[in-house]
């Protein structure tokens, strides 16, 4: 079955086309990244002006690079919620309008179930597995004993990891988006100042991100009033051994714990490529996996990836109520 | 036989969802229905209804009228896309209207503004005159102050700000623009993001 997938809860308006939650015959990102970049940040108000700019001109490219015609589609599978909720909308109607237009079924999808199953366009998921999906705005482990079987089972209390990144990025004047900027300079600094790594040794799976973020932030801002020269490369370093040992620890234990026979990792700050080494070297007797690159990042090739198995699972299709949920939670 | 002509028009800029149908010169069906910040949950329901009532389906459409704003952004933002969709999918023509034009629409005769509240004292409004129910633009879309814009029109006026559109009326005036490419079409905010007017102003 060919599954439309539609994603536009952030800053990428994306259109796919997938073939049995696998293979993908396209994947169609138009991202704002440049503009955002002006601001430090995504600006809510002008992500959702982009979405509409451009969303019908990335399904028409989706459709004609996968080499299809609506018509051969099976499924129309959106992203609604969580996210921006403006963006979310333009989303949600759109594809609620192709599915209204050729009688295709209509399923909404969990952002996060979306980031999970960008896994299985790799290779299939196996069951039980223990998904760590950190990203802007989550950082979470959620057991799942089959598809779309999802068990939370820590989150961040505070900040999420991609968010502590950027944040740090802006703090030593890197350019935004921080996260991939810091991961790049922590390959040539070193751990010199050796942060706290906060709830590496708490007995639940919960983690915390802003007591650390808050330390760097006032260890960068006391040396700077006594003169003292930052070298960034081992601020980079010493903030992502930080963070990547709590993430690698953590997930190793639960990963034991509940006996999982795969650990995959998912999200934006999968390509985070200090977390591939180290996760590699910290959990050696269970496969890890990453997704590739390009799907790391938010796409619609795993949204209709993700389509494909709850619709195969619930067999429930959405009606053309189905709304955007900006806190909308994964099960 | 010659093939009927079916415009659909599409508006979510104001409280209103309005949706309605022109076959062959005839309203044949309107829907305009107050909502509460959930025209992303009604208008397609509604809209398949009305397709469902009449008994034709989105390709038998043989013309496109959107409300481009200005308005609420998130609202008109869903008419919007919804409009380029169904544009795009079907390869219909598409048409804008301002959605203060289909506010004014409703008035019968008169100097009318179409008004659209928008906060400390100001408002989205146009101004029409009114006549053999033909409208004729004397104001073009603007963002200001309220008092300052009713200076600018002469007395006595009527200020419409709710009302079900008279979409003949707009179909009898030159009030709508073609669209020549569907994928470039984006609503009229008529202001820019207040991150972009910082930006300039820090500039
Ligand atoms: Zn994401």
């Amino acid at each position: 079955m060919y599954v439309l997938g539609v994603e536009s809860s952030c800053d990428e308006t994306s259109v796919a086309v997938v073939k049995d939650g696998r293979e993908v015959l396209s994947n169609v990102v138009l991202s704002q990244i440049d503009i955002h970049k002006e601001y430090g940040g995504v600006v809510p108000e002008i992500a959702s002006r982009e979405h509409v700019k451009g969303v019908s001109m990335v399904f028409d490219q989706a459709i004609k690079q996968a080499g299809l015609r609506y018509e051969d589609i099976g499924l129309v599978a959106v992203t609604n919620g969580p996210g921006l909720i403006g963006s979310l909308l333009i989303g949600v109607n759109a594809a609620k309008v192709v599915a209204m237009n050729y009688g295709i079924p209509l399923i909404g999808v969990h952002h996060i179930a979306g980031h999970i199953y960008a896994n299985n366009l790799e290779r299939p998921i196996e069951f039980p597995c223990l998904a760590l999906v950190v990203s802007g705005g989550h950082t979470e482990l959620d057991l799942m004993n089959g598809h779309f079987d999802f068990v939370k089972l820590g989150e961040t209390q505070d900040d999420a990891v991609g968010e502590a990144y950027d944040k740090i990025g802006r703090v030593l004047d890197l350019p935004y988006p921080g996260g991939p900027v810091v991961d790049k300079l922590s390959a040539i600094g070193k751990d010199s100042y050796h942060f706290p790594r906060p709830m590496i040794d708490s007995p639940d799976y919960n983690f915390s991100f802003s007591g650390l973020k808050s330390h760097v932030i006032n260890l960068h801002h006391n040396m700077t009033q006594r003169n003292e020269p930052i070298i960034k490369e081992d601020f980079c370093r010493s903030f992502q051994e930080a963070v990547t040992d709590v993430l690698c620890q953590k997930t190793k234990r639960a990963a034991h714990e509940y006996a999982v026979k795969q650990v995959i990792v998912a999200g934006g700050v999968a390509a985070n490529r200090g977390l591939r080494a180290k996760m590699a070297l910290t959990i050696t007797d269970i496969p890890v996996y990453f997704p590739a690159m390009k799907y790391c990042t938010d796409n619609a090739a795993m949204i209709a990836a993700a389509g494909y198995f709850k619709f195969a699972k619930t067999g429930v299709a959405d009606d053309l109520f189905l709304n955007g949920d900006s806190r909308l939670a994964l099960n | 036989m010659t093939k009927s002509s079916k415009t659909l028009f599409v508006d979510t800029a104001t409280k209103s969802v309005l949706l309605a149908l022109v076959i062959d010169g005839v309203v044949t069906d309107l829907v305009c229905q107050e909502g509460q910040n959930n025209h992303s949950v009604t208008i397609l329901p509604l809209l398949d209804d009305l397709l469902k009532r009449q008994n034709i389906a989105l390709r038998d459409l043989t013309e496109l009228i959107v409300g481009i704003g200005p308005g609420s952004y998130t609202g008109v933002r869903i008419g919007v896309s919804i409009a380029k969709m169904i544009g795009y999918l079907n390869d219909i023509p598409v048409r804008t209207v301002s959605s203060l034009a289909l506010l004014a629409s409703s008035a019968s005769a008169g100097t009318v503004v179409g008004f659209i509240d928008a906060r400390r004292e100001n408002a989205f409004m146009a101004c029409y005159d009114i006549t053999d129910d033909v409208m004729t633009e004397r104001v073009a879309d603007t963002l200001e102050n309220v008092e300052a814009f009713q200076t600018r029109i002469p007395k006595p006026y009527q200020i419409v700000s709710a009302g079900i559109p008279d979409v003949l009326k707009i179909l009898r005036s030159h009030l709508t623009f073609p669209v020549p490419d569907i994928h470039a079409l984006v609503p009229n905010y008529l202001q820019v993001t207040e991150a972009e007017h910082n930006k300039k102003a820090s500039a």
